[in-house]
């Protein structure tokens, strides 16, 4: 029962829908206000939610039998790490050994269901979307598991995210280390490419490839596509705060931290184009690799 | 020798009349059949961009002029033929001396229906699949 | 009335198409989205795939190479789904209507909701359509 209660309401689908919708709207209207523009009203992500149950599901004659399933499977994988992630913060006891690593695999579900619904679309246009969203997975795994190794290695080799959260409240949170800093900076950047924002948004590029990979969604599957994308917003910031500013998590600091990263992921959409997919690779097995390893050595050293 | 001396000098026996109407434009007209040569000329030896032809139906007959232009000094020479037979019109394509023709040729062929002698792919261009043939739509007489 | 229906009101993903049209009203289209018209404080949205759409705007009088392409674009949007016939050409072909081309205006081929006059129209014009467009679906069903 708690279990089932955990897993859809509370830190599971429901509240981590809202919290995603509502930090989508957030979004929305700091891009609008800093291009002069009034922005959406605070209702507008759930409206689009509602209108899309309302639209009929056209099934393109070409598309394979994983089309319609890929959505749901994308959402119940991500709804299961964002439960796992709530009840590492909010009930310290339901957490287990080692599940940061399944909260890595879990995370990274909802591009693979991405690539597998738009593979499976039969549209040429889609298949260049899934392609690139699976280069862009690629690249930005890469820096992003080292630096979660670098905290990893700097809680001495805990993998339990509520005895990470326990090291940082003793001992101080860890982006205010060398190596921890340098691996949040790190982490960041691949939070942005994990969240599909600009500058690597390639895989969904509106007016490039006629909306990429989900060009032949329509209706409820267009629907639980947008609802995963609002529960990454809520569960991969939320899982930046637990590995590095761990040290505080009541409610109120929970938010102001969420509020901060969700600025940062802003700010750095509205200031950047698009990137090609050739440059975004570059980027990430280049620079970022580099700066990781660097974090990596210096959390071995003990800095 | 200026372009200008140098086309009027070549082309001595083709050219019927040559205009100066404005700044940079000078108009000359040749015979249909002198078309091919006067293009050669104009494109390979002098080295003049192709810029575009245009087709019209007059009371005397279908009047094409070709435009060339001198990228350097920025004057455009145009060259006008007089297509006299209105039952059968037809003229030698300049498509063979350099493919940038080819489509305008085209279009000019589907809109008018004067036929090109020697356009390798003389096909419809802007009309739709369902018109019917042998309708031309920008002749005056359909 | 049904909520789904409301909030497709409030929410309207617009696709533009153009059948060949000059592409003044296709900027004024665009002149919607700048900060000084700002549509989107209605929920309304320029999307990329024809499959997202709620709303099927187009410019342009319907020649005949147009109309099949038009026809498939009509049912590839998932209903319900506004078709917005935007500017004189598509309204009524305009200074084509007895060209050879055009055979037929927009809305014998298609079912239009909104009719927005103009040559081209401007973007307060193409708000106050919309806007009655929305008061209409709202206050009928």
């Amino acid at each position: 029962m708690k279990i089932l209660f955990s897993y859809f309401i509370f830190p599971g689908f429901l509240f981590s829908a809202f919290v995603g919708l509502m930090a989508g709207w957030v979004d929305r209207k700091v891009t609008a206000r800093l291009q002069w523009r009034h922005g959406p009203p605070w209702h507008q992500n759930f409206t689009d939610i509602i209108k899309l149950f309302g639209k009929e599901t056209i099934l393109p004659k070409d598309a394979r039998s994983t089309f319609l399933v890929s959505p749901y499977l994308g959402l119940l994988g991500l709804v299961l790490a964002a439960t796992i992630l709530g009840q590492a913060i909010f009930f310290e006891a339901d957490g287990f050994t080692a599940d940061l690593i399944v909260l890595i695999y879990l995370m990274s579900i909802p591009a693979i269901a991405l690539i597998i619904g738009a593979s499976s679309a039969g549209n040429p246009l889609a298949s260049v979307g899934a392609s690139r969203e699976m280069k862009l997975l690629l690249g930005y795994e890469l820096p992003f598991i080292l630096s979660v190794v670098t905290v990893i290695i700097k809680s001495h080799g805990v993998t339990r995210l509520s005895e990470i959260l326990i090291r940082q409240a003793a001992l101080g949170s860890n982006v205010f280390s060398l190596s921890g800093g340098i691996a949040f900076v790190v982490a960041l950047l691949c939070m942005q490419a994990k969240l599909g924002f600009v500058p690597f948004d390639m895989a969904e590029a509106d007016q490039e490839i006629m909306g990429g990979a989900l060009i032949e969604y329509s209706g409820i599957p267009l629907a639980v596509f947008k609802l995963t994308k609002a529960v990454l917003l809520a569960t991969v910031p939320l899982f930046l705060i637990v590995l590095f500013l761990g040290r505080n998590t009541g409610p109120f600091f929970l938010f102001v931290k969420f509020i901060m990263i969700l600025t940062v992921a802003i700010l750095i959409k509205n200031t950047n184009p698009r990137v090609r997919i050739d440059q975004a690779l570059r980027f990430f097995w280049r620079r970022l690799t580099v700066f990781a390893i660097i974090a990596l050595g210096l959390a071995v050293f003990g800095l | 020798m200026d372009t200008k001396e140098r086309i009027k000098e070549r082309l001595k026996a083709n050219i019927i009349s040559w205009d100066e109407p404005f700044p940079r434009r000078i108009y000359f007209s040749v015979q249909p059949k002198d078309i091919f040569d006067t293009a050669r000329f104009l494109f390979k030896e002098l080295g003049l961009r192709f810029a575009i032809a245009s087709g019209m139906e007059t009371p005397q007959g279908f009047e094409i002029l070709y435009h060339f232009s001198d990228d350097k000094t920025g004057i455009m020479y145009s060259v006008r033929v007089l297509i006299e037979d209105k039952q059968s019109p037809q003229i030698d394509a300049i498509t063979p001396l350099f493919p940038g023709a080819e489509w305008i040729e085209r279009e000019m062929w589907e809109m008018l229906g004067i036929n090109f002698v020697g356009h390798p792919n003389l096909k419809r261009l802007l009309l739709s699949e369902d018109w019917p043939e042998g309708n031309y739509p920008l002749r005056h007489t359909t | 009335m049904d909520i789904r229906l409301k909030a497709l009101t409030r929410s309207i993903w617009a696709f533009h198409v153009s059948a060949g049209s000059c592409n003044n009203c296709d900027i004024e289209i665009l002149d919607c989205f700048t900060p000084r018209f700002d549509v989107e404080r209605f929920g309304i949205q320029l999307i990329g795939s024809v499959r997202h759409a709620d709303a099927l705007v187009i410019t342009g009088a319907m020649n005949r190479k147009s109309v099949p392409r038009m026809k498939k674009i009509y049912e590839q949007a998932p209903k319900p789904c506004v078709v917005v016939a935007v500017g004189q050409c598509a309204l009524s072909r305009h200074m084509f209507r007895y060209s050879y081309n055009c055979d037929e205006p927009l809305d014998k081929i298609l079912p239009v909701d909104v009719y927005i006059p103009g040559c081209p129209p401007k973007p307060e014009a193409m708000i106050a359509g919309i806007m009655k467009l929305v008061d209409k679906v709202r206050s009928h069903k």
